[in-house]
């Protein structure tokens, strides 16, 4: 998987290098920042007030 | 590493910024061994093997027929690609608890910062015009927008640092905030009970040492002009539907206060919802906020 989307990066090694480091960060900024904070939302150390 | 470092930089510099067909001129005769570079399109199947050094072309050797070699080919494929999604999958768990143990400690540290910030600058502008009636031991606090800090709390057993500044409304979004009053109970000073839910774990964790108050511990609670001094009197651990704890009574519906009452709640055990720990306490004492040092801050 991983070596097959590295293949399909356009130009040479240092571009492809670079464009994989870039993806890898905004991959990971999307979980922090968007899917993170919904996931965390259904977990119990998030209740901390009283309610059925 | 090794061949990047044979070729000049500035050459290579070059040819990266004039694009594609410079670019894949250039390595061509320095570099034998990078053909996937230039023509990916052409050695798709070839250069997994270069790349990957997993011994997908192995069948070819052995030279054994041709069904079974393909199998073997798409097994392997298979367990590879099962693989590396188990351990993306691994990878974003660590991420998640990483994100939960000190990413949203981040969050809260800088959102209580500018909530600090905007306290300071709202205290010192001149309060909003009072109510003519000349109530002066009570005054009505202005109403708080959701999300909006209100107070301050200070609890001396957590130390000097402790300072979270409480917010308007108990949603997620307030919570991740900082402590959340819940709105409709009692302002701080109000005749009632001042309720305010915190997070035990994650988000700066205020309420994180809740259970390690005792009975007459102070609770100061920072306004605009002036301290209140709570005492602790009390704690216990209830079920998560126990929603009379924040009556202006606890546990007493209907029963009109005659109290200043202070309740934190928040999620026990640690990282759990299978309980509320609930910590009480009631109004002792007022300060002005002239006075140098709050009550109950000063003997410490």
């Amino acid at each position: 998987m991983y070596a097959w989307l590295y293949r399909h990066l356009p130009g040479p090694p240092r571009l492809r290098l670079a464009l994989a480091v870039v993806a890898v960060l905004a991959i990971v900024a999307l979980l922090m920042f968007v899917v993170f904070p919904a996931v965390e939302t259904v977990l119990p150390n998030g209740q901390v007030t009283l309610g059925d | 590493m090794a061949e990047a470092s044979s070729v000049p930089a500035a050459e290579d510099e070059q040819g990266t910024a004039a694009g594609g067909p410079a670019a894949g001129g250039l390595p061509g005769p320095g570099r034998p061994p990078g053909p996937a570079a230039d023509a990916p399109t052409v050695l798709v199947e070839s250069s997994v093997p270069v790349e990957s050094s997993v011994p997908v072309e192995g069948p070819v050797p052995v030279g054994g027929r041709g069904p079974a070699a393909g199998w073997r080919m798409l097994a392997g494929r298979l367990a590879r690609g099962l693989g590396e999604l188990l351990i993306t999958a691994g990878i974003v768990v660590a991420l998640f608890l990483a994100y939960q143990l000190w990413v949203t400690d981040v969050f809260a540290a800088r959102t209580q910062d500018r909530l600090h910030r905007q306290l300071d600058q709202a205290w010192r502008q001149p309060p909003a015009p009072r109510a003519p009636a000349g109530d002066r031991a009570r005054p009505v606090p202005p109403p708080v927008d959701l999300g909006d800090g209100l107070a301050i709390l200070r609890v001396p057993r957590f130390g000097r640092g402790y300072s979270p500044v409480v917010v308007e409304g108990v949603a997620a979004a307030d919570l991740r905030r900082g402590p959340g009053h819940i709105p409709g109970t009692a302002m701080p000073g109000q005749l009632g009970n001042f309720v305010v839910s915190g997070h035990r774990t994650t988000y700066g964790k205020p309420f994180s040492r809740l259970d390690e108050l005792k009975v007459g511990d102070p609770l100061v609670v920072e306004v605009r002009d002036r301290y209140y001094s709570y005492r602790v009197t009390g704690s216990e651990v209830v079920a998560p539907n126990r929603v009379d704890v924040t009556y202006p009574v606890p546990k007493r519906p209907g029963v009109a206060p005659t109290k200043d009452l202070i309740t934190l709640t928040t999620c026990h055990p640690k990282f759990s919802a299978s309980h509320r720990l609930i910590v009480y306490g009631e109004l002792v004492d007022t300060a002005a906020k002239s006075a140098e040092v709050p009550p109950g801050l000063g003997g410490e």
